[in-house]
């Protein structure tokens, strides 16, 4: 189960952006996963649940987006859902596909909340 | 959104790190006239038993050597060190090697000088089809006596993956395995899959297999060479 070492990975790049942004803590942290993103929803889970208290992401919530593995055609510009990981366009057979979601394990953003002194007058973009 | 809080867009792969040192050494090899090999299975489906195989079958004439990942011993390095150059990295109980691992044990290689550098994997369907080794070519075997249906129920690995090797072919009189519908299975997940047959044991398939990884070098060498044979997938 390789989900302890890359949950390990995004935690240590959360806490570095946590860090650049001047932020006190992280309220969520959003992910993005796939049928093909080599990664098991539930063991993310539980790797999250056992890591994250032991590091500066402390207390922050995982929300999980689960997207389709979705392609597109390079013959016909068709763009179509993958259905049993049968790389083939059902508009014109071709398996000349370019995947475009579900093959990666990506981390979308991050709800960071700062510090109390400053948040009043930072607050404008 | 609570006014004390806000949101920080990132969007990126979580190995997007990983993946960019793993491109910078793939380009050095490919500089240094290297290519690199990353070999997967299922544990004992023959990685070293091919390794072997390959070594003996080239005898010296072509400069290779292999990383073998382990998770605790080095009996694999022990079978491969009397035919080429070895390194066993131990992975201390993980189930796959990632691009660190391989950093280290290049300097414990020593030299880079190598025509073929093997990377053996943990024996593993699963996790180690995520990791990027800096490999330019994957290749997965699917020994005989492990069924036909195997592709399609590790698709991750398969779709990855640019070769595949069938192992084990002695034994095809023995088991109920049709590597028609072995290769079917895996062209459906992985069109462009070249597929050769093998018996590591008494060297059915094994010239084929070596000359397929000389034209794989040439072409790598070849100033075409610029596309990351990962696109599709990781
Ligand atoms: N009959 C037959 N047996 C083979 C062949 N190749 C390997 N074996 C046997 O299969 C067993 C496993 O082979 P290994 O080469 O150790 O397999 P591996 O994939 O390196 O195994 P791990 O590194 O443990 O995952 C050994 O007993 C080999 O002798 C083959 O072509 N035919
Ligand atoms: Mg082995
Ligand atoms: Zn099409």
């Amino acid at each position: 189960m390789h989900e302890a070492s890359l949950v390990r990975s995004l935690l240590r790049q959360v806490g570095e952006l946590l860090v650049e942004h001047g932020g006190e803590s992280i309220v969520t942290i959003r992910v993005e996963m796939g049928p093909l993103s080599g990664v098991e929803r539930p063991l993310v889970e539980i790797a999250f649940a056992e890591q994250v208290d032991s590091t500066p992401c402390r207390g922050a919530e995982l929300k999980v987006e689960e997207v389709p593995l979705s392609a597109i055609c390079r013959e016909c510009g068709n763009e179509f859902d993958i259905e049993r990981f049968r790389f083939v366009c059902p508009a014109c057979e071709s398996t000349r596909v370019r995947v475009i979601s579900g093959e990666e394990f990506r981390l979308l953003d991050i709800e960071i909340r700062q510090p109390q002194t400053e948040s009043v007058s930072r607050e404008q973009p | 959104m609570n006014a004390a809080t806000k949101t920080i867009p990132v969007n990126r792969d979580v190995k997007a790190e990983l993946r960019r040192q793993a491109e910078e050494l793939r380009q050095q090899f490919a500089r240094h006239g290297t290519l690199v090999i990353n070999v997967l299975s299922s544990p004992g489906a023959g990685k070293t038993a091919l390794l072997e195989a390959t070594a003996k079958h080239w005898a010296g004439q072509r400069k290779m050597a292999v990383l073998v990942g382990d998770l605790a011993t080095d009996r694999d390095a022990q079978r491969l060190a009397p035919h080429c150059p070895v390194e066993q990295l131990t992975t201390g109980g993980a189930c796959h090697l990632e691009i660190p691992l391989v950093k280290q044990g290049l300097e414990k290689l020593g030299s880079d000088d190598f025509d073929f550098l093997f990377i053996e994997n943990v024996g593993n369907l699963v996790c180690p089809a995520s990791h990027d080794l800096a490999e330019h070519l994957r290749v997965v075997l699917l020994s005989v006596t492990e069924g036909d249906d195997k592709p399609g129920k590790y698709p991750k690995m398969f779709r990855t993956s640019q070769t595949m090797v069938i192992s084990k072919l002695d034994l095809l009189p023995h088991v109920p395995f049709s590597v028609d519908a072995a290769i079917e299975d895996a062209r459906l997940i992985q069109p462009e899959l070249t597929t050769i047959s093998v018996c590591s044991l008494n060297g059915d398939g094994i010239a084929d297999w070596c000359d397929y990884l000389d034209e794989c070098r040439q072409s790598l060498l070849s100033p075409l060479w610029t596309t990351d044979p990962h696109s599709t997938a990781q």
